[in-house]
């Protein structure tokens, strides 16, 4: 695929971000208040550009910069440098309204796609997740989760679930491993409906589940339109492609399988209705007879499932086995690339 | 008043607003949008809070929501987004596109129908969300099925909140 981004994601994101809508909340300063005219004579022209910055931002982007509004309120203060701008307070409260609403969102779907379970915040290292703070593409956003444990820990890993919380499917990926896992890590791409937390939770061999999060900007990934390459991708169903990089001496492969991977939320020009979901629901690949790791997906993984994995490349051959909505079943087998 | 003349004559950074189109707007919903709709009358968060508080209009929100799909994998977890609308009002999902299959076009006429009570005078106040086409083209669409009494609130649910009228969760019009 010509337009496939890379796999490997630039700015590492474990904190979530503070969500900063383009359109920013304006109040207007009143005006009116007794004892204000006089500061707001004082400072007139400053007001007056304000005031200014004030209807522009109403149908534009926030801006840092912009000179600041007096802040209302019976303290009396005046404008100048360092104090709170009025719009800096509102986006404030905006963003916690926001931040609230998305925990929400997680104690909303934690139940059901773990339940009854205990969830830990990953030790330093042990889960990682890069994903861009902003999307170019919300129908592919690149995520990179990176599991690792340090060498005294005699535990591995059983699987990592990704979840996008704010996709009507949230859980994008479930990951399992065969046994003995204790560093793997795993790039994708993913669709994202709108701003939201995306997290992996990593599941280790006695149970304990370990979560990292990081937050996106992004919106309209799962009803994005399919690409022009869709009707490439449909003629090719199921093809696949596997290609080891340890030639470039890096241990990771790839593999992609061609598929719609339609979400069902598309909408479809011609009908005005929905194209059906039509999506890749499982992708085993092993090396030899041992799995490297099997996937039960949904609809918020991407056009053209695209996997980049660690890999150590032998004589031993790998066999990608991958299954649809449809029970169509694809697999085929591809030489190991090393010895 | 010493403000007002010192104001620019024009806001320094914001775009007109666009022009309004001969027809229904069919991509790229979530853009700014006119300042007028022929034949409505364009309400500021004010005025529609007026309305709202004086009772007797109708508030239609027309978000789009799509459809959980048919044919999703036993056992997916689904979850339609809560949706925190004006108090009162109804909810038609998805009557905003530009272009409507013929079941969602059955939908809107039944469920403006409903509201109105037949009367195609009832006032109706159609939004969605700020820089939002769809209530643009659902307000045009209820004009064109013969209501004379539309209005559109472009701010919508956006600009409900912010001035910070109360929102309840609404589910849409089955």
């Amino acid at each position: 695929m010509t337009r496939t981004p890379p796999l490997r994601t630039p700015a590492l994101r474990t904190t979530p971000r503070r969500a900063t809508r383009p359109k920013a909340p304006v109040r207007r300063a009143p005006l009116s208040m007794p004892g204000a005219g006089l500061a707001l004579a004082a400072t007139a022209l400053g007001l007056a550009v304000a005031l200014a910055a004030l209807v522009g931002v109403g149908e534009g982007r926030a801006q840092a910069g912009r000179a600041p509004v007096p802040a209302s309120g019976a303290s009396g203060e005046t404008a100048g440098g360092g104090q709170a701008t009025q719009r800096e307070i509102t986006e404030r409260e905006a963003t916690e309204r926001e931040a609230t609403e998305r925990e929400a969102t997680w104690a909303a779907i934690r139940p059901d796609l773990f339940p009854g379970k205990a969830i830990a915040e990953a030790a330093d290292g042990l889960v990682t997740l890069s994903a861009p703070g902003r999307a170019e593409d919300a129908a592919i956003v690149p995520i990179t989760i990176a599991l690792g444990l340090p060498a005294d820990d005699p535990r591995s890993f059983r699987s990592v679930t990704l979840v996008v919380d704010e996709n009507p499917a949230p859980m994008a990926g479930r990951f399992t491993f065969g046994p003995g896992q204790r560093d793997f890590t795993l790039s994708l791409r993913v669709r994202v409906n709108s701003y939201s937390f995306v997290r992996a939770v990593a599941e280790t061999s006695d149970g304990a589940l370990h979560m990292t999060k990081a937050f996106v900007k992004a919106a309209g990934g799962c009803s994005a339109p399919a690409t022009k390459d869709t009707a490439e991708s449909i003629t090719h169903l199921g093809d696949m492609r596997f290609r080891s990089f340890a030639g470039s001496g890096r241990a990771e492969a790839q593999v992609q399988i061609r598929h719609p991977n339609f979400s069902g939320l598309q909408m479809d020009e011609a009908t005005r209705g929905y194209t059906p979901a039509w999506f890749v629901r499982e992708v085993e690949v092993r090396q030899g007879d041992r799995l490297l790791f099997a996937m039960e997906g949904g609809i918020s993984v991407s056009e053209d499932p695209t996997f980049r994995f660690s890999y150590r490349a032998s004589a031993e051959p790998v066999a990608v086995r991958a299954e649809d909505t449809e029970n169509k079943v694809f697999s085929k087998t591809f030489p190991g690339g090393g010895s | 008043m010493l403000l007002f003349a010192l104001l620019p004559a024009r806001p320094a950074a914001a775009g007109e607003p666009p022009p309004e189109p001969a027809d229904y707007r069919q991509d790229a919903y979530r853009a700014p949008t006119p300042a007028t709709l022929a034949g409505a009358r364009v309400l500021a968060v004010d005025a529609a809070a007026a309305i709202w508080r004086a009772g007797g209009a109708f508030f239609i929100d027309v978000l789009p929501r799509p459809p959980r799909p048919a044919n999703l994998p036993a056992g997916t977890v689904w979850r339609d987004p809560p949706h925190a609308s004006i108090p009162g009002a109804v909810w038609l999902a998805n009557v905003g596109f530009g272009a409507l299959s013929a079941d969602t076009e059955a939908y809107f006429r039944a469920g403006l129908a409903e509201v109105s009570r037949g009367d195609v005078n009832a006032p109706l106040v159609i939004f969605c969300q700020r820089e939002c086409w769809m209530s643009w083209n659902a307000a045009k669409r209820a004009l064109a099925y013969g209501y004379r009494n539309v209005s559109w609130f472009p701010d919508g649910t956006d600009g409900w909140a912010q001035a910070g009228l109360p929102l309840a969760p609404l589910e849409p019009r089955p």
